[in-house]
């Protein structure tokens, strides 16, 4: 009995310390999250509920003609943002590591993009895109004696080439984190990998690869959750097009709240979004986790 | 010690975000928050000054003008100045305050449950009937009423600017007729002008087809700027469909809804948009890029010779793009087979929800002076003449309106106006008003016009960036999801 009340009072200053945290969290994501669900579960008139109508939103979302074009193509986003951006910062991370003479200036070089703003680097690789003999990339091309190609309007590169410019902004940042994590990795592991005669390529790919693999699995659900709900490329460079080859999930939610104000549907929208994310997660977490031991 | 300064500093950061809460909390409870807050800020100044005059009874009133000009465009903020000098005149208990806001979509709706829209405001031509439906602006029927002004504005846009039961919510600053804007420059450069130097417009699409590629042959510019970026395509589109004899929807007799975007009409205007990418290859680089701003730019900066627009955004290629205000000029929409349309409607004014009817009455008067609404009192011919030179100083061209307001006396000071401070040549627009004043005119598509526009846009995407696009297949598509949208209501 005795003991246990000079737990509850250790506690209570762990508590004390972590409240304010709580507190911004329950006020700053989780109260807007369930007030999100309560709001998909009503009609609305500007913010406000009015009818409780059960899954009735959930239903008109599904059947919205652009729903199943967006639930495609942000799968889409995910699978390619996979295929093209999950190695690269890798690679880079390495590339740069081993590298021995300006290791600064291939850094600040890598991580100059993610300084532009996004609506800046947006617009440069609009006018690269540009299909017809005045795209940047069209006139390179001309140089070489290659007609000019649709690019983005090319439906089948759409989503490949918006993924190609994220990879281009993002993938900076991620290698400094595989970088530092890098750097941790105790030296004797190479040198004596070196005085036993390994080359280069079996150095990294058995003391560095192996190094960042928990990283690495951490990063790839971070990168899936966030390309998940891409919303600002495909918006500003063809606001979804050409005939919805590029709109996402957060796309066409955008569309219902602030461009219809059916905040509901909005609402609806974005709960299904959620679940497929913890869904994605857990799966993930389950196939990984066992993997481990 | 060390444990007493803790709890103390967590308290205190509990305290301070408790506080927070509250503040938050506050206005989204209270539903009147900005009749309150205005009535708070009201400044001294006013009833200083008021005190003498003989309305000392009634309450001062805060006028927040969300149509004042954005800071750039000082000519227009001075006579903004003006008028609300002269407001000051005549009923010193308004406290005029400059809140310039540029309406959008994702600012609006926040600001109405924050009670912070400005009293008047401007907004898209696109959006009277969602903020009616939300209940997000202010019924002003009443208030028009007493001022006799509900029977001079012109019944189809007041149409537009009303709910069911015919309360009306706003009123029209300009009424809009769409035409086809042309960059004269570029016709003088492809020898398409005739002997009196004035460009050979296209009168149908076949011909507007073949003047195009002309231009685009002898001066390297596209011929027209189609737009296919957002619903703006599906906008203009529906003039093409038109001229071909389609009707894109009706309205049944009990009061539902029919898509009619497969008819062979509307296939053959979608075919003929198509022809124009891949047979003509007159547009401008990426249409699937154009909006309604990109498009002015282009045909300001001499990148297309033509672009469908309507008379009140005449400053656009000129003040804001560049284009010298004689290398303007506009013609009707080209016919087709099955007629001569002109899409029209109203850009309004409205209010805020929040806005209580002196304020209301406020901003009318205010309107009033600058001569947009349907009287012709000294002040409001003066507000008139004084928008009329600032356009002619800032190189914008001086051409009537399209009649919003039915008031004969009006129309015959706006007329006397034009005259005077004209500073374009009427006939590079003759021809744009005689189709506009013609029984061409024609309002958009009755039922969630949005979101047939959106339909559209996808099918011209297609058709504009894949070469073997099946027109019909697409439009069929286009008519299902639509009728679905309108049987879902």
């Amino acid at each position: 009995m005795k003991t246990k009340t000079k737990f509850k009072k250790r506690d209570l200053m762990g508590w004390l310390v972590m409240l304010p945290t709580l507190v911004l969290f329950a006020f700053y994501i989780w109260e807007p999250f369930f007030e999100n669900i309560r709001l998909s579960l009503y009609t609305t008139v500007r913010y406000q509920t009015q009818d409780f109508v059960g899954l009735a939103n959930y239903a008109r979302v599904l059947k919205n003609p652009d729903f199943s074009a967006a639930f495609k193509n942000t799968f889409s986003y995910t699978f390619w943002s996979l295929i093209i951006g999950f190695l690269v910062p890798i690679i880079l991370g390495i590339l740069i590591s081993e590298t021995v003479h300006f290791k600064g200036l291939f850094r600040t070089g890598i991580y100059f993009p993610n300084i532009v703003p996004s609506i800046a680097t947006i617009w440069i690789w609009n006018y690269f895109f540009t299909p017809g003999p005045t795209g940047v990339l069209n006139i390179l091309l001309g140089k070489i004696g290659i007609e000019p190609l649709q690019w983005l309007n090319n439906t089948h590169w759409t989503i490949p080439l918006i993924i190609v410019t994220m990879t281009w902004k993002c993938a900076g940042s991620t290698a400094l984190i595989y970088m530092a994590n890098i750097s941790n990795i105790s030296p004797d592991l190479y040198e004596a990998a070196t005085i036993d005669g390994a080359t280069i390529w079996q150095r990294i790919r058995h003391i560095t690869l192996p190094s960042v693999f928990g990283l690495a699995k951490t990063l790839l659900i971070l990168q899936v959750i966030s390309v998940f709900q891409i919303l600002q490329e495909p918006m500003l460079l063809k606001n979804g097009g050409p005939n919805n080859a590029s709109i996402s999930l957060l796309m066409l939610q955008y569309r219902y709240a602030f461009r219809d104000f059916d905040f509901a549907g909005g609402a609806a929208l974005s709960v299904m979004v959620a679940l497929i994310l913890i869904v994605l997660s857990g799966i993930y977490m389950k196939v990984t986790a066992s993997k481990e031991d | 010690m060390k444990k007493a300064l803790s709890i103390a500093v967590c308290t205190a950061v509990m305290a301070s975000m408790l506080a927070g809460c509250g503040n938050t909390a506050a206005p989204a409870a209270s539903e009147a928050p900005a009749a309150a807050a205005t009535e708070e800020a009201a400044p001294a100044e006013t009833t200083d000054e008021a005190a003498p005059a003989e309305e000392a009874s009634d309450e001062p009133v805060t006028l927040t003008l969300g149509i004042w000009p954005e800071d750039t465009l000082t000519a227009d903020i001075e006579m903004h100045e003006g008028f609300v000098a002269k407001m000051a005149e005549i009923d010193p208990n308004v406290t005029c305050v400059p809140a310039y806001y540029k309406y959008s979509t994702d600012t609006f709706m926040p600001m109405v449950e924050a009670g912070t829209v400005p009293t008047i405001f401007e907004t898209w031509f696109t959006e009277p009937q969602k903020l009616i439906r939300n209940g997000a602006v202010a019924d002003i029927t009443d208030e028009l009423d007493a001022r006799g002004w509900l029977d001079s504005m012109n019944p189809s846009i007041k149409a537009l600017l009303s709910d069911e039961n015919g309360r009306v919510y706003g009123i029209p600053r300009d009424g809009y007729a769409l035409g086809l804007m042309l960059n004269v420059e570029l016709f003088e450069e492809a020898g398409l002008v005739d002997e009196n130097g004035y460009p050979i417009a296209p009168t149908t699409w076949e011909e507007l087809a073949e003047t195009a590629k002309t231009i685009k042959d002898a001066t390297g510019a596209a011929g027209l700027c189609l737009l296919a970026k957002d619903n703006a395509g599906g906008w203009h589109f529906s003039n093409i469909a038109w001229a071909f004899g389609a009707t894109l929807c009706t309205e049944n007799e009990d009061g539902t809804f029919t898509a009619n975007l497969a008819s062979d009409e509307a296939i053959a205007a979608m075919e003929y948009v198509k022809s124009l990418k891949w047979d003509y290859d007159v547009l401008t680089a990426d249409p699937t890029s154009e909006d309604w701003g990109t498009g002015f730019t282009q045909l300001g900066t001499g990148a297309a010779a033509m672009y469908i627009a309507a008379n009140d955004a005449v400053n656009q290629p000129t003040q804001v793009n560049g284009l010298p205000v004689d290398k303007l000029a506009m013609t009707a929409i080209p016919a087709g087979p099955g007629g001569q349309y002109s899409l029209y409607g109203g850009t309004p004014y409205m209010f805020s929800k929040d806005a209580t009817s002196a304020e209301i009455n406020a901003a009318l008067d205010y309107l009033e002076l600058m001569g947009k609404a349907p009287v012709a009192t000294d002040d409001a011919i003066a507000g008139m003449e004084a928008d009329a030179q600032n356009k002619n100083a800032e190189g914008v061209p001086v051409i009537p309106r399209f009649p919003c307001w039915v008031d004969q006396d009006v129309l015959d000071a706006e007329a006397k106006i034009i005259e005077e401070y004209g500073n374009v040549d009427t006939a590079l627009y003759q021809s744009y008003f005689d189709a506009t004043s013609s029984d061409g005119l024609r309002l958009e598509e009755p039922g969630l016009t949005q979101d047939m526009y959106a339909e559209l846009t996808k099918v011209l995407q297609a058709v504009i960036t894949d070469k073997d696009a099946d027109v019909a297949a697409l439009m069929q598509t286009a008519n299902d999801n639509y009728q679905a949208l309108l049987d879902g209501e």
